[in-house]
């Protein structure tokens, strides 16, 4: 790779596209979406893949879903690679979920309910202790948190904590955290376009910034009809 | 053969220190009796700052500084103290020996796997010190060469006399130090010898005509040239080791030093057995007394895996005892291995596998459920119900037997044929959400609206818990998916009609 130029008169000055040659994999160009030297999996979605540095969800790294409110389809967002997951046989852990996830509706997205454990604990301190065990443990190969409370210092703990780790590292976060910094190198707001539609906006990726959303189809879970139900309550 | 020999100079001291909180060590002073007269035999580091001293009669030391804590020499607790740390020494070689005031290990079969000599040399000396003794260390070919040059060294160094170095050392050595030559010291040092190699210069005959055959012996077992054979330690069948504390603690930490140390020496046993934990018990003394009537504490921990790994067991014991009360000072700590499995550890695997991974998953389990209580962790079973109350139970995690994940396939069970095919939500709430009505309109956030075709469930008539609602799919301003449902009683409709009987249960993640 040593170019002869270069060799005969170290303090020449190289140009860019040498240095570019020769430095090929420690140098990233700001202006080109991170690559992600390990194995990502991919989120399902190719719009998404395509904005995602490496072109998948990354394990070690964190990823921050920012979330006005849960039911706006954030598991059938997850869903495709979750689904991977548990069919290459490994456990997803669900660090204190808002409410109760129910395993029927997880069967239907084709998520193995058998492999998927549930801790619920209270305080911020305790979630983020389960989280770190959770990520440190090579049992999962995914890990889900619900932070709404979590400081910076705490993401830059867990950012480098999940430079080790093996799974798939998700945090679920409340819209209003999207003004605080974050140490996670992928942050992703979320949005309901209309149903079934999610729009998701990149507000921060290794590589260059996004200022436009996403728009994302959700898996249909079966027999959502867009049909207006005959409402029995108004018509009496 | 090689050999790393550990003498402890102040064991006479050492035994009683480590039982203290390291803060509160007083000035002490260990005794012993010759004669009618008592002396002092060893004083430790605050008792010397005060003036005492060793070879100083009893009294004196007492008139100098009345307040010293005496301790008269006690060679069986020595001997305990010593036996703890060759438990711990056990984790590197099943060879060691005890010698008066410390321990021989024979090493040579555990210098690759530990990466060297230098490498388990200090691991090995690492883990004995962490039992609380003060230590100087030999290494040699020989283990009465080992002996006297850990004997030689000056405190917390290592001699190493491995290779060709080991005759020089050894020839330098002063006489005082062979066991053997004791009684003849005056006699030794009055014909102009100091050194080892001045007593082998001379001749042998009459070496053993006016100090008897045993210095000679000892002269060349340390130099290797004749045999010395050596008593093994041997450790009973079980594992329980009691640690008396010479303080009333009340605070888990001050407690910690000790339990490391008794981790490691029940590490070190597991280790000689070839064996890993998979229950032990610990247990807090009290202080009994009519008023203070709690005896002791037992915690018992039982892993869902075998397991030697210090670490783990340590973190497991941290977060029990972080989680409980103590109920009074704790004046002892004992330790029992209750059920042990001979086989090797799982985690040496080279790759991991499947099994590795369930054991970091049974890891996982034990560490949050000691933490947080077996209750927090949890895992969902669907049962065939058409309530959505009904349809799944809580329960403790299993993780998946390892034939079932890996082996055959999983024949997948479909909860109930019906309810599979049906819209459920991913979240339920834990309990159905009365929502108010505005304009004949539930609202949650906003006025929903209804987008999905309704359903309805009847069931639970054979139990206390029927059921009879209309499922809806709403949907509010802010994009939420909910599921909420009407309950469907005609006889309560008709009487109150318009009555906000809509409930939300769950929300469409």
């Amino acid at each position: 790779m040593s170019t002869p130029a270069f060799s005969s008169s170290p303090l020449a000055p190289l140009s860019l596209s040498q240095i570019e040659t020769r430095f090929r994999d420690r140098i990233w160009r700001g202006d080109a979406l991170g690559a992600s030297p390990d194995q990502v999996v991919s989120s399902g979605f190719n719009e998404l893949d395509k904005a995602l540095p490496g072109g998948g969800w990354s394990p070690h790294s964190l990823t921050e879903l920012l979330l006005p409110a849960e039911g706006l389809g954030e598991i059938r967002l997850l869903s495709p690679s979750l689904e991977q997951i548990t069919r290459n046989g490994r456990n997803i852990l669900l660090v204190s979920p808002p409410h109760i996830p129910y395993m029927h509706a997880w069967e239907n997205l084709n998520i193995d309910s058998r492999y998927i454990v549930m801790v619920s604990v209270d305080k911020p301190a305790e979630r983020l202790w389960v989280i770190e065990q959770g990520i440190k443990s090579a049992a999962f190969g995914a890990v889900i948190g619900w932070l709404p409370d979590i400081s910076q210092q705490m993401t830059r703990r867990l950012q480098i904590i999940a430079r080790t780790a093996a799974s798939l590292i998700f945090l679920f976060r409340p819209v209003n955290a999207q003004f605080e910094p974050s140490a996670a190198s992928l942050r992703i707001l979320l949005g309901s376009v209309r149903q079934h539609m999610l729009s998701l906006l990149l507000l921060k990726r290794r590589g260059i910034p996004v200022d436009l959303p996403i728009y994302i189809a959700l898996p249909q879970t079966r027999r959502f009809s867009n049909s207006p139900a005959p409402i029995p309550a108004l018509a009496c | 053969m090689l050999w790393i020999a550990f003498h402890c100079p102040t064991l006479s001291l050492d035994w009683i220190e480590r039982r203290f909180p390291v803060a509160l060590i007083p000035a002490m002073a260990a005794t012993i009796r010759k004669g009618n007269q008592v002396y002092i035999r060893q004083a430790n580091k605050p008792a010397q700052q005060r003036g005492v001293m060793a070879h100083q009669p009893l009294a004196s030391a007492l008139s100098i500084f009345p307040d010293l804590v005496v301790v008269e020499h006690d060679p069986n607790e020595e001997m305990k103290a010593l036996q703890e740390a060759a438990y711990a020494a056990f984790r590197f070689t099943p060879h060691v020996v005890m010698q008066g005031s410390g321990l021989i290990a024979e090493v040579s079969g555990s210098l690759k796997l530990f990466g060297g000599l230098k490498k388990l040399c200090r691991l090995l000396n690492q883990a004995v010190a962490a039992q609380g003794l003060q230590l100087c260390v030999g290494v040699a070919p020989t283990a009465r060469g080992a002996w006297l040059l850990a004997q030689s060294a000056p405190l917390r160094t290592v001699i190493n006399g491995a290779g060709s170095r080991f005759r020089s050392l050894l020839d330098a050595l002063p006489i005082h130090l062979l066991e053997s030559a004791q009684p003849y010291l005056e006699v030794i040092r009055g014909i102009g010898c100091r050194t080892l190699a001045d007593l082998r210069q001379l001749p042998r005959s009459g070496l053993a005509r006016r100090f008897g055959p045993d210095l000679l012996t000892e002269l060349d077992r340390a130099c290797g040239d004749s045999p010395d054979p050596q008593r093994w330690l041997e450790v009973p069948e079980y594992f329980q080791q009691k640690t008396e504390l010479m303080a009333h603690v009340e605070s888990i930490e001050l407690i910690w030093i000790p339990v490391q140390r008794m981790i490691g020496q029940m590490y070190g046993w597991l280790s000689l057995r070839h064996a890993a934990v998979l229950e032990f018990s610990f247990i807090l003394h009290h202080e009994y007394s009519l008023r203070q009537p709690h005896k002791s504490t037992p915690i018992t921990i039982r892993l869902s895996e075998q397991s030697d790994d210090p670490e783990h067991l340590m973190l497991l014991l941290r977060e029990r005892l972080g989680r409980m009360k103590i109920a009074a000072p704790i004046c002892g700590l004992e330790l029992i291995a209750d059920q042990i499995i001979a086989g090797t550890n799982p985690d040496l695997e080279l790759f991991p596998t499947s099994q590795s991974e369930t054991t970091s998953l049974n890891r996982f389990i034990e560490k949050v459920s000691s933490r947080f209580g077996p209750q927090t962790i949890i895992g969902l079973n669907v049962i065939p119900d058409h309530r959505p109350e009904c349809s799944q139970r809580f329960q403790p995690f299993q993780p998946l037997k390892m034939n079932r994940a890996s082996n055959t396939p999983r024949g997948k069970v479909i909860p109930s044929a019906s309810a599979s095919s049906l819209t459920r939500p991913v979240w339920l709430m834990a309990a159905p959400l009365q929502l108010k009505v505005q304009r004949h309109r539930p609202v949650y956030g906003s006025p929903l609206k209804l987008i999905g075709n309704p359903e309805r469930i009847e069931a639970g008539w054979w139990d206390d818990a029927p059921i009879a609602r209309d499922y809806f799919i709403a949907k509010n301003k802010l994009g939420q998916v909910l599921w909420v449902y009407r309950e469907h009683d005609p006889a309560a409709r008709s009487n109150s009609p318009g009555n906000n009987n809509w409930y939300l249960q769950g929300l469409f993640g």
